[in-house]
């Protein structure tokens, strides 16, 4: 794949003439290692997808514009297998062996934690949709940004939400995997809870990747709670949703879960137990997310489902954003050069197909949780700060369902 | 017998100048591959003398990795007091656990290693010093050379260490323990204590490679610090290399690595699918190690492999 | 109550437990081999099952199909490749199983793709209630199928020809070739049938968890501790052993909490192995 984008950057080139100005490079390379083997190759490839296919639209528009010329880019994207290490190594690599003029993120906090060190060890600005970690920009590093939203707040619109709805929710479970992005997901949304005045009656953190919630679910059940809020990886979430079904817990008016329900292999896994499952999304393929590359967010899915047939979720699109924003930065800084790019990074401020990018102190973008539901094997949306869709609520019993 | 010496003297001096005519990469692979290469040798010294095979070896890299986060991260001291520390508790812990577990004799002991890695990591993931899952973040240096030189030097100390145990009494008795226990024990030669030297040696030099490494990667988790796979790896690579022999582990695994940087590099995809393959074919034709193979294949040329398999088949 | 419908959570779950377990604990007593592929083995039974299921066969039909291929394909690399250096030191079998599973996991991930993959008949998620207690029928029906095939393969061990022959050649190689039997042979079929059991178990694994190609990672461990804990020279045991980490997670965590199952079933047992001498946990 990758040399299908040297080829097209070649053509780009050698159209668009040798008209380059002396000092700018013929082809500009990001580089990327990225987990497309191992445990988590499943989302390293989302990714891969959105990185190569945001790569191309930008190409066939000429490239990046700086200085007057037109520079394609090419991307250089290696596996690591899902190895810290090796990632390490190979992000070294791109910057000293290759050298790729910009860094795009791995997949994953775990991941991503490390290799920020590289980029601050030599100041090449990497931009990554992957992690979301606390960790990653608490360090004052200053050439990591990260397009996730911070964990602390993602069942703020939920509770929103459930405030507007009859009846109210009053008791809440709350179910959190003990990595860094949930345990972070946990402590925001307790104090969430105490300033919508729930009560939690449950509280419950397993060790990641746990597979039997068979112990969790029988205490759910003891409790009746009004609620189940569930902050978990998809592999997990899963197993929760199958479990849930087989004890038959039921919480009196739904349960909802920080990640995989926007995903399409979620749906896949699960067919119809997939249905009702409360969710959120930083990202939806909305027409009213204009993008300067594909038109909007809604031409974009298109674009990707059409490529890869499968539907993009956040993780593709905050991907696909992640390139656009080193692009937008060396546009407007006019300049390859590194520190350079990284403060027009720190400086953007515009609308994409993913959302409006700005970042942080810290560097990471602050982007509100859409609240969707699966209805119909199809992800609905319902509530961002108000209604936008109908909700099946409250969530029927299992026993009552198709 | 100089010559050997010279032959060595050379390649560590070479190995040494790395950071001065080699590339960023070379040194990342180096710092990684050396660090190994410790582990290897130090599951030499218990594995291959005295043939007690540990699967939990990675408890010490864990504790060793641990301890310098915990002293960096949580109490600000400087790096070499946490290398310190680190090695101190990972000594401590070998020599009260050895008492109990090496009684166990071949695949339990083997067993109950692996047990005591997995319950360790278990237990890191629920203490608030250790950063519960989601671990510790160690401060950032730029210093890779010190990485790559002290990995080095870790290397070399702990070869010369397998060295001196090969023509040592210790080490006779390490290997009089792997051929016979109960007749080395009915000579007098008292297990229990050479074993547990052995043991706290290996975890002396595992946990200060651990703690390297933690500080070379800025980012510790349970997960990543008791590594299982990295248990096997070392095992792998002392197998591959020839285990019981002085040069065998490190030869194992710099070869090793080698390969698997090679194939991670330029088959990308399929690169660990060839990584087994290649672990297959060895076991296969190379069961006594790639130092075994030197003497083996000049005396008896192709049939070397053949003999191998004759003597190991039913 | 609670309690109760933990206990039976447990129980249920130990069941499968005990099955995974059965298939390394018995290539272990009798060939000496410890597979460190065996989670893979049954992470293929779990692929084969999905794929037929999706063709629309109900998994409890294609569990023989599973036991079958999975069957030939054990017998093929043991014959074909372990029995080439299974007289050599257990570490060298140790580290060709582990190439082995480096090679399935890769293979599966290159063939059928990283997607989490569930075989979801309706069953998988019915359920019935006793009292107060919810009993999930694709968890009863998983042990129901794993005590069933722990006491087949205890009476193909006991009162089979084949069966006499299997353990006569874990005691002593060279006696049972005195007696005429073929030795090669007979470690082929047990590896053979370790692999079945693993193709059953992947099988039912498919029912209540969602299969990925690395499943394998965690699901050897576990069956190590409960290989261990249940002894290698009885299938029912083992199967209680299961039940025992089953009970003893489930209860671990209503009480401790969910991050201390791995910490109680790994340490019981480091404990179990220090505390009783390994020779009573002679091999077969």
């Amino acid at each position: 794949m990758t040399k299908n984008l040297v080829i097209a950057a070649a053509l780009s080139l050698a159209l668009t003439g040798g008209a380059m100005a002396a000092d700018l490079p013929s082809t500009i390379t990001f580089g990327s290692s990225m987990q497309l083997t191992g445990q988590d190759a499943n989302l390293g490839r989302y990714y891969r997808d959105a990185y190569q296919l945001v790569i191309e639209q930008i190409n066939k528009a000429g490239g990046v514009k700086i200085g007057g010329k037109s520079i394609p880019i090419t991307l250089k994207l290696v596996d690591n297998q899902s190895d810290n290490n090796l990632a390490v190594r190979q992000y070294v690599g791109l910057v000293t062996q290759d050298k790729v003029d910009f860094l795009l993120g791995p997949y994953a906090s775990g991941t991503t934690i490390p290799v920020s060190s590289v980029s601050e060890k030599y100041q090449i600005p990497m931009v990554e949709g992957g992690g979301a970690s606390p960790q990653i920009f608490a360090r004052g590093y200053k050439y990591i940004f990260g397009l996730l939203p911070p964990a602390d707040d993602y069942f703020a619109s939920t509770l929103t939400m459930l405030g507007q709805l009859q009846p109210k929710a009053h008791t809440v479970a709350l179910v959190t995997a003990d990595d860094a992005f949930d345990v972070s997901v946990a402590k925001g949304t307790k104090k969430l809870l105490a300033a919508a005045g729930m009560e939690i009656v449950l509280t419950q953190t397993y060790a990641a990747k746990t597979t039997d919630f068979s112990s969790i679910m029988a205490q759910i059940k003891a409790k009746t709670p009004d609620i189940v809020l569930w902050g978990g990886l998809e592999p997990e979430v899963l197993n929760a949703i199958r479990q849930a079904k087989s004890l038959d817990v039921n919480p009196k008016l739904l349960m909802s879960f920080t990640v995989g329900v926007p995903a399409a292999d979620f749906r896949k896994a699960l067919g119809n137990d997939a249905n009702d499952a409360f969710g959120m999304t930083a990202w939806l393929p909305s027409p009213a997310l204009k993008d300067t590359w594909f038109g909007d967010a809604e031409k974009f899915a298109a674009a990707y489902k059409a490529k890869y047939g499968y539907d993009p979720d956040y993780h593709g699109a905050a991907g696909a954003v992640a390139v656009e924003t080193l692009v937008k930065a060396i546009e407007k800084a006019g300049s390859l050069e590194k520190s350079k790019v990284r403060d027009a990074i720190a400086a953007s401020d515009f609308d994409s197909l993913y959302a409006h990018v700005k970042f942080n102190a810290g560097g990471q973008v602050v982007i509100p949780q859409i609240v969707i539901q699966i209805q119909n094997g199809q992800v609905t949306p319902i509530f961002t700060d108000k209604f936008i869709g109908k909700p099946v609520f409250p969530v029927p019993a299992w026993s009552k369902r198709g | 017998m100089n010559g050997r010496w010279f032959a060595l003297a050379a390649a560590v001096a070479l190995l040494a100048g790395v950071p001065w005519f080699g590339n960023a990469v070379l040194i990342q692979f180096g710092i990684n591959a050396l660090l190994i290469a410790v582990l290897a040798q130090s599951w030499n010294i218990l594995g291959g003398f005295a043939g007690y095979v540990s699967f939990g070896n990675s408890v010490f890299y864990g504790l060793g990795s641990y301890g310098v986060a915990i002293a960096m991260a949580q109490w600000n001291l400087p790096f070499w007091v946490g290398l310190i520390f680190a090695a101190t508790i990972a000594v401590a812990f070998a020599a009260l656990l050895g008492w109990p577990i090496l009684r166990l004799r071949g695949p339990y002991f083997a067993i109950v290693t692996l047990g005591i890695s997995a319950a360790m990591s278990a237990l890191a993931s629920n203490l608030d010093i250790a950063g519960k899952n989601v671990g510790l973040i160690l401060p950032l240096t730029r210093n890779d050379t010190l990485f790559y030189e002290a990995s080095l030097v870790l290397l070399a100390a702990a070869t010369l260490t397998v060295a001196w145990i090969a023509r040592s009494r210790f080490g006779m008795a390490l290997i009089a323990i792997r051929e016979d226990e109960d007749a080395a024990a009915s000579v007098g030669v008292n297990a229990t204590r050479f074993k547990i030297a052995a043991l706290a040696m290996a975890a002396f030099f595992t946990a200060i490679a651990g703690g390297i490494h933690a500080y070379w990667i800025t980012y510790i988790d349970p997960a990543g610090s008791f590594d299982t796979t990295l248990d096997v790896r070392m095992v792998i690579m002392t197998m591959f290399g020839g285990p019981g022999t002085v040069l065998g582990p490190v030869v194992g695994a710099l070869v090793l690595s080698a390969i698997y940087e090679v194939l991670a590099d330029s088959i990308s995809k399929a690169a660990a699918l060839f990584f087994g393959i290649v672990i297959l074919v060895a076991v296969i034709f190379l069961p006594r190690g790639l130092v075994d193979l030197g003497g083996g294949f000049r005396v008896l040329r192709w049939r070397y492999f053949l003999t191998n398999i004759r003597q190991y088949r039913i | 109550m609670l309690l109760v419908q933990i206990l039976v959570n447990g129980v249920l779950l130990g069941g499968l437990y005990g099955l995974m377990a059965l298939g390394m604990a018995l290539v272990w007593g009798v060939l000496n081999i410890v597979n460190l592929a065996h989670g893979a083995f049954i992470m293929l039974g779990g692929y084969l099952v999905f794929f037929l299921f999706t063709a629309g066969l109900d998994p409890l039909v294609s569990l023989p199909i599973a036991m079958a291929v999975l069957f030939l394909f054990g017998y093929v690399i043991q014959r074909s490749l372990l029995n080439l250096i299974v007289r050599s030191a257990l570490l060298n079998t140790l580290l060709f199983t582990f190439g082995l599973d480096v090679v399935l996991t890769y293979l599966a991930q290159l063939l059928f793709s990283a997607d989490f993959r569930t075989i979801n008949p309706s069953y998988a998620g019915a359920n019935f209630s006793v009292g107060a207690v919810t009993v999930p029928v694709g968890r009863l029906i998983a042990f129901a199928i794993a005590v069933a095939l722990a006491l087949l393969l205890y009476l193909l061990l006991e009162r089979t020809r084949l069966g006499r022959a299997i353990r006569a050649t874990a005691q002593n190689l060279d006696a049972a070739r005195l007696y005429g039997v073929n030795p090669a042979q007979i470690y082929a079929i047990t590896f053979g049938i370790g692999a079945a059991l693993a193709g059953a178990a992947g099988t039912l694994y498919g029912i209540v968890a969602q299969i990925t190609p690395y499943i394998g990672v965690t699901l050897t461990p576990k069956s190590f501790v409960i290989a261990i804990i249940g002894g290698l020279d009885n299938p029912l045991r083992i199967v209680a052993g299961g039940i025992v980490i089953g009970v003893a997670e489930a209860v671990t965590s209503l009480y401790l909490g969910p991050t201390y199952t791995d910490v109680v079933s790994f340490g019981l047992l480091v404990l179990i192995l220090v505390l009783r001498p390994a020779q009573s946990l002679k091999i077969a």
